[in-house]
């Protein structure tokens, strides 16, 4: 048989060729790791970037168990290797409406301060300390852009303070908005109620809103989570 | 419900039942971790390179795995024809070809297997009632055909020489069998590249959740307002896959590749043929039509032809369209029991031998021949 040449033990140097592109394409793929992503605001426990995306196998369970409908999946503009992976966005539809925002509360009402996507996630890429709480854990920290603040505007507007369930924002003598950073947790309460998007004479070019959570600040802040 | 249709639906049937899971935040998951709440299922595949990225025992991975190596050995390659949504998302393939040119997933033409069909079922009708003669008109003179028989036996020896040299283990057929292919090579690449780089690789492009990816961003996109490009391209990607590379499932899919190699330990629900009912035993007509509609290449008839036990997606294509209906998937393999082969014999004897079994080796060498030609 001429075909027993090709054959190294029971495979066929076509199969060998066809194998090793296929090996070849797998490590490409990998090397998609050195595409650089933009930093996103990850759900409790995902603060830990490396361990996120080295565990997170994109089952999109954390995004379909959220009561409050505050995990998303990341876009393909925020990087290839991100994409799918679970971010936080806080809705715009509950802004002004501080009873009815969308923000991560911990799931408080849900599932008593235990965070569902947490509790859910079959990898532990979103994993958190045991002793992590609403109060002390920190997704992000709320960041304040002055010149579309409406507040700096002089507009009295206020309702990132009337949303705060920390009160980390204070208010100072001119009505003017500050984040306090060692009560803010990230939740988003803020983010959520901002109306800063909605008046357009504010928010022309701008693409977030005037308060929003940051989440590089974070590495140092949390302890690192167990197991 | 006939049962192809049955096979045809549940995919939709999981798709919808996880879009709707997802517009109701029930947690119900997709397939890659389907489960209820707190429990999920993961997929293997996801489970083992989640563990070789990240370098940590996740328990529900480890669990996960092992429920799903004990539900591969019970039941084989099963997910694959049954809830796999990717075969469902490939048939999309067809709005791109024309009729004749149609291939499945696993590269089987279709075109060829339905055409195919009325003719052989034809062939198969003309050989029963021309056999069903010869038996009326034997049946009168069965003794001294009975016995003649061992004498017409030799007569053909040479052909039934040459049959039990096919059959039980050529080996030019069986060497050309090849035990790693090239979705064994994507598998190792998948879990190598995975603990080299630190990330689930084969998730990012893997169909199964590319397609549960479309369904969600899709629903995002009209009940969340959420715009990205992710909406085109995941889709996008999906049909690169699924309907550019035709023989996904049974070139490149690692998790196919995966089942496939526990599946070797699979006994359960094989295909397992009657002989006393198969056309080519009783009638010695060369069917071959469970070879022909079996959409991983395997032969239940002639086991060491074609692929692989372990490739069986248990979709009783085989079952459904044997003419004699010889098929059966028992739950555990019947041993051939001794009085079975005693009516195999018996019956081969009440035959008009020297038309039958001749034919009948004739048959099945042009079976082999066939076979060959096609590797």
């Amino acid at each position: 048989m001429p075909d027993q040449h090709h054959q190294v033990s029971g495979i066929s140097r076509r199969t060998l060729c066809a194998g090793a592109a296929g090996v070849a394409a797998m490590l490409g793929l990998g090397c998609l790791k050195f595409v650089p992503e933009s930093s996103l605001l990850r759900p409790p426990g995902g603060q830990d970037e490396d361990r996120l995306l080295s565990a997170c196998i994109r089952c999109e369970k954390c995004y379909t168990i959220c009561p409050n409908d505050v995990i998303r999946p990341a876009h393909v503009e925020d990087g290839l290797i991100g994409m799918r992976t679970p971010q936080l966005v806080f809705p715009t539809s509950g802004a002004g409406d501080v009873e009815n925002i969308k923000y991560c509360d911990f799931c408080t009402q849900a599932n008593n301060g235990v965070p569902l996507c947490v509790q859910a996630c079959p990898t532990k890429a979103l994993s958190l300390p045991a002793d992590a709480t609403a109060e002390t854990y920190v997704i992000g920290i709320a960041k304040i852009t002055q010149e579309e603040c409406l507040a700096y505007r002089l507009k009295g507007c206020h309702f990132c303070y009337d949303a705060c369930p920390y009160e980390a924002i204070e208010m100072d003598d001119d009505g003017m908005p500050h984040v306090i950073e060692d009560k803010c947790t990230g939740c988003g309460a803020c983010e959520a109620a901002c109306v800063s998007l909605q008046d357009a004479s504010i928010a022309s070019g701008a693409t977030r809103r005037a308060i929003y959570v940051d989440p590089t600040v974070t590495s140092a802040t949390n302890p690192a989570s167990n197991q | 419900m006939n049962i192809q249709k049955l096979r045809a639906l549940i995919p939709v049937l999981v798709i919808v039942v996880i879009a709707v899971g997802f517009g109701l935040n029930s947690g119900v998951g997709t397939l890659s971790a389907v489960g209820w709440g707190d429990i999920s299922l993961l997929c293997p595949l996801g489970a083992l390179s989640t563990m070789l990225a990240s370098k940590m025992l996740v328990p529900r991975a480890l669990v996960s795995l092992v429920l799903a190596i004990i539900a591969i050995l019970i039941l084989g390659r099963a997910f694959c024809a049954w809830i796999c949504p990717v075969p469902f998302v490939g048939n999309l393939r067809d709005a791109f070809t024309p009729k004749s040119k149609r291939t499945d997933a696993a590269g089987t033409s279709k075109a060829a297997a339905s055409s195919a069909k009325p003719s052989i079922v034809e062939a198969n009708d003309a050989a029963a009632d021309s056999s069903v003669t010869a038996t009326v008109a034997t049946t009168a003179v069965t003794t001294s055909a009975a016995r003649d028989a061992s004498a017409a036996i030799t007569l053909s020896a040479e052909e039934l020489a040459s049959l039990k040299s096919c059959s039980g283990g050529c080996s030019s057929c069986s060497s050309k069998r090849e035990t790693i292919d090239t979705r064994h090579f994507v598998l190792g690449g998948a879990l190598l590249s995975a603990a080299i780089f630190g990330f689930p690789v084969f998730c990012l492009i893997c169909p199964i959740g590319l397609t549960f990816a479309t369904v969600l961003l899709v629903m995002l996109l009209f009940g969340g307002g959420d715009v990205t490009w992710s909406v085109v391209l995941v889709p996008l990607l999906l049909l690169a896959e699924v309907v550019f590379f035709r023989k996904w499932c049974s070139k490149i899919c690692p998790l196919s590749a995966f089942m496939s190699l526990v599946a070797k330990g699979n006994k359960t629900f094989k295909p397992t043929v009657d002989p006393s009912k198969c056309l080519e035993s009783t009638k010695g007509v060369s069917c071959g039509k469970c070879s022909q509609v079996c959409h991983v290449g395997i032969n239940p008839r002639h086991p060491d032809l074609g692929a692989a036990a372990s490739e069986c997606s248990k979709c009783r294509a085989c079952v459904d369209n044997c003419p004699g209906h010889a098929i059966s998937m028992p739950f555990l393999p019947k041993k051939q029991a001794p009085q079975a082969q005693f009516n195999q014999v018996i019956q081969l004897n009440a035959k008009p031998v020297t038309d039958v079994a001749a034919a009948e080796a004739a048959a099945d060498v042009a079976a082999c021949e066939a076979a060959q030609e096609t590797k």
